[in-house]
């Protein structure tokens, strides 16, 4: 009885921290699933770019004093360059290329960037501890931390800006016209050259705001960016590569696994709950709950 | 005999090595390149070969080190016993990352593998009372053939270029047998190897099944010869990235090429380390930098890799 009322006024808070966490986990996932479907390459590097989001966010609090969120606005412009200068030396070459090439292309981007912060910053832990960073806000018998609403309303309002550019604007339409069909679009008078250094310069601006808005919720180290990006695949592939929108639910269903799993079986163990979740959903719908069927097996 | 003397050399050098290098340090050097080279061979027969690239080898890596630390330490077991099983346990795993082969292509292929990967690492992480958890395993050390224990590194030598032959062997009947040819049909062009009457299901499970227990075997030898099995290493993405890059250096669909490339990627990695080591111990990151860098030029510039692009050299003359 007593167990059934704990877990009865737990509802809220597990309620709460299932949309808080799934609300940042979907932001770096839409960067993965945009990136997939439009250029139809699976970004091994993507956690890496997060990383870089974490880092940036760390020395800019450390050497300057500057808030993370205030950072945001010049991480953006930092993080498109970054992707269009990473496009440009290292995908734009292999875009045409078997889905191998493009795996082990973004293996070794991945490999590269995480030895550069090692060699750069060592591998300590690092923590950025804004003032913010331990208050607690109590509200209807749930509890949160400051920094993760904000990290929650930024990352919302990120993904809904880039859900609106998609759809309404030229670019947005552009871009979609390219996913549908790059020979049509192409056809079309489309520089799909250019569409794909952009898609995956939005990718990467996604990823790298992602960083900057963990970093004062999360350790900071050279792999940091694998334990999310990880959980990043399973939200992909659970909402079906390249779906937008099932990346949005696919983040709120790991999230609330997560958060769940955490409190019935303890934190330890929560990992082994998403992959058994994703190892599942490749067994049974490789395709994704909203994907269309037969998609997986034609590695596309 | 035709086409193998390159091999010969390569093997006929590195067994006469004892005989003159007395260096403790060398002679490791040339036991890691052997154990590396025939893990990335291992690799290749699934990755090279039939097409199924996976980036979750340590899977299997890690199930043949931990069975053999495992079964010696629990129940004082012989390790060439936790040798077998753990070939075995990896035979089943490989038999269900088969299985999913078959259902899934391209990069859902690559994601499984590493999920595969992590599930592991994080229950022998976790599961403290079975496996010391995140701690790890000493294994222990007992003299003899029985136990694996030798204390002579020119003993490992031995047995390293021993398993190395064996793989290189399965890799050359790869290439001249009727299997192989299937298996590079189906690597090739899977819907058209199928249309011509190939059992590519069966065929692709049997070489992911095949390439795993091969792995695990390598696991075993280099718990026993390095004498410590750490979850985190052994189960790591990096690791299998290890075993690919190998392969893919050396000349994927080549029996040579992962043995060139696991010398070319260990050699690098032991001089750097040796140079940097002095200097400050975050620049020993820098010889990953240059893997990383090093993988984004072969994929893109030599795709065939090194023994390809001999060999090709090779035929154009």
């Amino acid at each position: 009885m007593c167990i059934i009322r704990a877990s009865v006024t737990a509802v809220p808070q597990l309620l709460v921290s299932t949309v808080l966490l799934g609300g940042i986990y979907a932001l770096i996932a839409v960067g993965l699933t945009l990136i997939f479907g439009i250029m139809r390459v699976v970004n091994f590097a993507h956690g890496e770019f997060l990383m870089l989001g974490m880092y940036l966010a760390f020395w800019a609090f450390t050497l300057l004093a500057l808030d993370p969120y205030v950072l945001l606005f010049v991480s953006i412009p930092l993080f498109f360059g970054a992707g269009l200068l990473t496009y440009t030396l290292v995908m734009k070459g292999v875009i045409h290329a078997s889905h191998n090439v493009q795996i082990f292309t973004t293996v070794g981007l991945s490999i590269a960037l995480q030895n550069v912060a090692l060699v750069l910053w060592t591998g300590d832990f690092r923590f950025v501890r804004p003032w913010y960073y331990s208050v607690v806000v109590r509200l209807g018998g749930t509890a949160f931390n400051l920094s993760q609403i904000a990290a929650f309303v930024v990352s919302v309002g990120f993904t809904v800006a880039l859900f609106a550019f998609m759809k309404w604007s030229y670019t947005g339409r552009v871009m979609r016209a390219t996913a549908q069909d790059r020979d049509a679009a192409s056809l079309m008078g489309i520089d799909t050259d250019r569409v794909y250094g952009l898609t995956w310069a939005i990718g990467i601006v996604c990823v790298g705001v992602a960083g900057v808005l963990l970093a004062p919720l999360y350790p900071v180290y050279p792999t940091a960016g694998l334990q999310f990006v990880l959980l990043a695949y399973v939200v992909v592939v659970l909402g079906g590569l390249g779906d937008m929108v099932g990346a949005l639910l696919g983040s709120l269903i790991v999230a609330a696994v997560e958060v769940v799993g955490s409190y019935v079986f303890g934190t330890a163990w929560k990992e082994v709950l998403y992959f058994l979740l994703f190892i599942a959903i490749l067994l049974i719908r490789p395709a994704g709950l909203f994907g269309q069927r037969g998609t997986e097996t034609l590695g596309v | 005999m035709r086409g193998h003397w390159p091999a010969l050399v390569v093997f006929g050098l590195a067994a006469l090595a004892p005989f003159f290098v007395r260096d403790a340090f060398l002679l490791d050097s040339l036991i890691l390149i052997l154990i590396w080279g025939t893990l990335s061979a291992a690799w290749n027969v699934a990755g090279g070969y039939a097409g199924q690239v996976s980036l979750g080898h340590s899977a299997f890596f890690g199930i043949g080190a931990y069975s053999a630390a495992l079964l010696a330490t629990r129940w004082d077991l012989s390790p060439w016993l936790g040798l077998m099983v753990g070939a075995l346990l990896s035979t089943g795993a490989g038999l269900i990352i088969g299985y999913l082969s078959n259902r899934l292509r391209g990069p859902y292929f690559v994601l499984a593998t590493i999920a595969l990967s992590q599930v592991l690492l994080i229950v022998a992480s976790r599961w403290r009372g079975f496996t010391e958890g995140s701690e790890g395993i000493p294994v222990p050390f007992r003299p003899g053939f029985w136990t694996l224990g030798f204390a002579d590194k020119a003993t490992w030598v031995y047995i390293g270029l021993g398993a190395a032959l064996v793989l290189y062997l399965i890799q050359r009947h790869l290439e001249g047998s009727r299997t192989g040819h299937q298996l590079a049909a189906i690597r090739e062009d899977e819907d058209a190897a199928q249309s011509l009457g190939i059992a590519s299901r069966r065929l692709k499970v049997m070489a992911v099944a095949g390439s795993a227990a091969l792995a695990s075997v390598c696991g075993t030898l280099w718990a026993q010869y390095v004498g410590f099995v750490d979850p985190f290493y052994v189960f790591s993405v990096d690791l299998s990235v290890r075993f690919a890059l190998g392969a893919i250096i050396g000349g994927t669909g080549t029996a040579l090429g992962p043995f060139l490339g696991s010398f070319l990627i260990t050699t690098l990695e032991t001089y750097l380390r040796a140079t940097f080591a002095g200097i400050g111990a975050g620049l020993v990151g820098i010889y990953l930098i240059i893997y990383g860098l090093l993988l984004i030029a072969v994929v893109r510039f030599v795709p065939q890799g090194l023994a390809g692009w001999v060999r090709d050299f090779a035929r154009r003359r």
